[in-house]
């Protein structure tokens, strides 16, 4: 294998240069956890199946017309990797896998565990392939336990959790997720964590290792459990969701106001009075059931009717800005759009725009965090489906152009 | 002790305030940092002070929910009202490889402790801070709650039931995502400079790191100029059917089932006794399904709220079918799932309780982290203060007399 490849990552610099990573995932879990590693600097070889991660036919596609070259959901979560195709159900191709991970550091896959077991890929052929390998597997339930060989997707992991029972929805109705992959996003982030732990440590500890990430776990551990457990486990009581942001004090819940919604919290006595100030101190703020957080809990209903009387005459922003100089922790709830165009994020840099080769000069969401020495984000768009193959087949593993040309006459590749 | 963990000899002095940044410090700590929450009784960290406590005796050292969430960090007590324990946060910090802070942007400077300044202390320090809207910036004084933050960031926008407004999500989901993402943003630091000596600042905005996950939805904004809001349970690109949480017998149960795929299609169907209703030609199609999600999602739970949840996921599982209860929290420990991998766990705590707490929610194969119990305030004082600092036993009795070390 040749040792003098240039690498994509190690050229654009970044903390993570000199990392090599292989990205064996599709929508949205392994792919986001991958990009995390390539927009800090590692060197990311995204390798897809003949037919193209999933995430190429998920769109969302400029005017809802299906592309593979043109979905959003590929866009955003692929930025800074190069790609190639590989057919690992074949023996040539499961060869030409198994010298990927000879060249690589890290692993990073979504498939459910039957499937990387009928690949003749589970982590001990992995692992005997390059002991040095950090391999980050990414699933709604994990690697081992009842569940493992269950099917599953974001959707399942997220309120296996037991994040909406407690905490999204009203009481009587149906529990809600976030309208987004929050389960597969919490994972992918969480398996970056520690997946990044075990590259740093892999000489002081000995050696590569499997990171067996459970989307549903990470969320009942680290989030439902840590508020929770203690209680459940002690006096076996437990709450469930109420649809209004917090029960105990008020106001604290997300309010209608004039051109959208605010999320409306006063809690501590200085930002109740903040807020009475900005409301222009009205006559029914100084009732007795009003006097504290609790008691404006108790009375809710009342309270909050009175509030929307007043936010209904007024915008978000306006709501913002007077209470937040009043001192209050009230925000607007922006929408996508309005979320997309702040001042605030783009006086930070934080929108990059990419030349993309189908999509045009199209913005992206850039570094999760600023490193200063270091800077991170999207640079390179995602790659187009197998648009590397000659790239990585050719110059990583010796192979003549012939020899690409045949393995693709098989479907190798 | 004695296995080795992959931060093995890294140290990190931890002033994280609340949630966000504690869990920042417990992710680094599972992972082998030595890891100290820098907090004093002066002004006790209000997560200290929430019920439940351990067999009912309220105090700062028995908060169970707190023990949970912060299990893995040391703690070091300094009142840093005082300048000369500011000092002593400074000598620790010069002592550190990694500072972790959640304030609002200034404060770290206000108390000497800024950037600039240490890194004429200690040129490699990485200090990373995680204020809600980053270091600068129109909105960086920002004032949000952990249970708001996701209102700028877009997220409340897309949460609620389909066609009515937002519904607000009662915990602050992004503080233990961001203290865990920010536990990556350190270690990427920490490559950086093993790879060539330089340490640096991090800026970590967490209503950056938290947008990240409206990504599908920013997408749909720029291509199609759609705004995305509430859908109820739907896939949030609107690619599979049926896809949502349907009733089951008894009070408050649910399952939670996906549909991507003709064969999972075919699975349920049969699953279900390949009833007529469901062989409707509207449904033949997965584009067909799509289009006639409401009506399809109302006979679906028709015939789930006949089944116990449970089983009927494994009903619906042995026919292929993405399907798996909804649990409540009183459902986790039992939930054979979560037995298995052993995500709960009880530890005896110094004072003599015993709490259940979670553990490592991700499998390392080879390094498995050691769990520990919530630390007490100040536990850490005589190591820190004496071993690591060197500080005489005269000075030390003094520093705690005056309530410096506090």
């Amino acid at each position: 294998m040749a040792e003098s490849v240039v690498q994509a990552g190690s050229s654009r610099g970044g903390a993570l240069a000199g990392i090599k990573v292989l990205d064996f995932g599709q929508m949205v879990s392994a792919p986001y956890c991958a990009k995390l590693f390539g927009d800090y600097g590692a060197d990311v070889i995204k390798v897809e199946l003949p037919n193209g991660d999933a995430a190429r036919r998920a769109g969302p596609f400029p005017g809802d017309i299906s592309h593979p070259e043109k979905s959003g959901l590929f866009f955003i979560n692929n930025t800074n990797k190069r790609g190639i195709t590989c057919n690992v159900s074949s023996t040539a191709g499961r060869e030409l896998f198994l010298g990927l991970l000879r060249w690589a550091d890290v692993l990073i896959e979504n498939n459910l565990p039957q499937q990387m077991r009928t690949w003749n890929l589970d982590y001990p052929q992995l692992q005997a392939a390059n002991p040095n390998l950090v391999v980050i597997s990414i699933t709604p339930f994990g690697q081992s336990g009842p569940y493992s060989a269950w099917n599953g997707y974001d959707l399942n992991a997220f309120h296996l959790s037991g994040a909406s029972s407690r905490y999204c929805g009203r009481p009587g109705e149906m529990p809600l997720e976030h309208g987004t992959f929050s389960a597969d996003y919490y994972g992918a982030i969480a398996g970056a964590t520690w997946g990044m732990a075990a590259v740093y440590g892999r000489d002081l500890v000995g050696g590569g290792q499997q990171v067996d990430v459970s989307c549903a776990e990470v969320i009942a551990a680290s989030f439902v459990g840590s508020q929770n457990i203690g209680l459940v486990a002690q006096e076996g009581y437990f709450d469930k969701r109420t649809g209004v942001g917090m029960p105990l004090g008020a106001p604290a819940t997300i309010l209608p106001c004039k051109d959208g919604h605010v999320w409306m919290l006063a809690l501590e006595s200085g930002q109740w009075a903040g807020l009475c100030k900005v409301m222009g101190d009205p006559e029914w703020a100084t009732l007795e059931m009003f006097k504290d957080m609790n008691t404006r809990a108790q009375n809710a209903d009342i309270l909050y009717s009175f509030i929307q009387e007043w936010t209904a005459e007024h915008t978000k922003m306006e709501i913002m800005e007077k209470c937040q100089a009043a001192g209050c922790p009230i925000t607007a709830v922006f929408t996508i759009a309005e979320a997309a165009e702040q001042p605030h994020l783009q006086a930070r840099d934080y929108f990059v725009d990419i030349e993309h080769p189908d999509l045009g000069r199209i913005r992206n969401l850039g570094a999760p965090f600023k490193l200063s020495a270091s800077p991170g984000g999207p640079v390179e768009p995602a790659p187009r489906l197998g648009q590397h193959n000659a790239e990585v087949y050719g110059r990583l593993f010796g192979l003549q152009t012939a020899s690409i040309a045949s393995l693709q006459d098989q479907d190798v590749i | 002790m004695g296995k080795i963990l992959p931060l093995k000899g890294i140290r990190v002095a931890n002033f994280g305030w609340v949630w966000a940044g504690p869990v920042a410090g417990q992710t680094l700590a599972f992972l082998g940092a030595e890891v100290f929450k820098v907090e004093s009784r002066q002004r006790i960290d209000m997560t200290r002070t929430l019920p439940p406590f351990a067999e009912g005796k309220p105090g700062p050292d028995r908060s169970l929910s707190n023990h949970a969430s912060w299990a893995g960090n040391g703690s070091v007590s300094l009142n840093l009202k005082e300048q000369e324990a500011c000092d002593l946060a400074r000598d620790l910090i010069v002592h550190s490889d990694v500072v972790v802070d959640n304030f609002g942007p200034g404060v770290m400077d206000r108390l000497g402790l800024g950037y600039e300044r240490m890194r004429r202390a200690k040129p490699d320090i990485i200090m990373l801070s995680m204020p809600a809207a980053g270091l600068y910036g129109p909105l960086e004084h920002v004032r949000t709650y952990g249970l708001s933050l996701t209102s700028v960031t877009g997220l409340d926008s897309l949460v609620g039931y389909k066609k009515g407004g937002p519904v607000p999500f009662e915990n602050a989901f992004s503080d233990p995502l961001a203290g865990i993402f920010a536990a990556f943003a350190a270690i990427t630091a920490l490559n950086h400079r093993r790879n060539t000596g330089q340490g640096q600042q991090v800026d970590f905005s967490q209503q950056e790191a938290v947008m990240q996950m409206v990504g599908p939805a920013y997408m749909d904004y720029l291509l199609n100029g759609r705004i995305g809001g509430p859908k109820g349970n739907e896939h949030p690109l609107g690619i599979a059917a049926p896809h949502s949480v349907f009733p089951c017998r008894g009070d408050d149960r649910w399952i939670s089932i996906a549909v991507h795929t003709e064969s999972e299609w075919a699975g349920l169907v049969s699953a279900m006794g390949e009833p007529e209703w469901a062989q409707a030609e509207r449904y033949s199609t997965l584009q067909g399904r799509i289009a006639n999600i409401d009506a399809l999602h109302a006979q679906l739970a028709e015939w789930t709220v006949q089944h116990d949840d449970r089983a009927l996921a494994e009903q619906l599982q042995h026919h292929g079918v993405a399907a798996a209860p909804v649990l409540n929290v009183g459902d986790l420990l039992q939930d054979p799932q979560y037995v298995s991998r052993k995500t709960f766990l009880e530890v005896e705590h110094p004072l003599g309780f015993r709490e259940t707490i979670y553990g490592a929610y991700i499998k390392m194969s080879r390094t498995p982290p050691d769990v520990r119990p919530g630390p007490m305030i100040g536990q850490d004082n005589d190591y820190v203060f004496r071993e690591i600092l060197g500080m005489s036993e005269e000075r030390y009795r003094d520093l705690v007399e005056r309530k410096i070390i506090y």
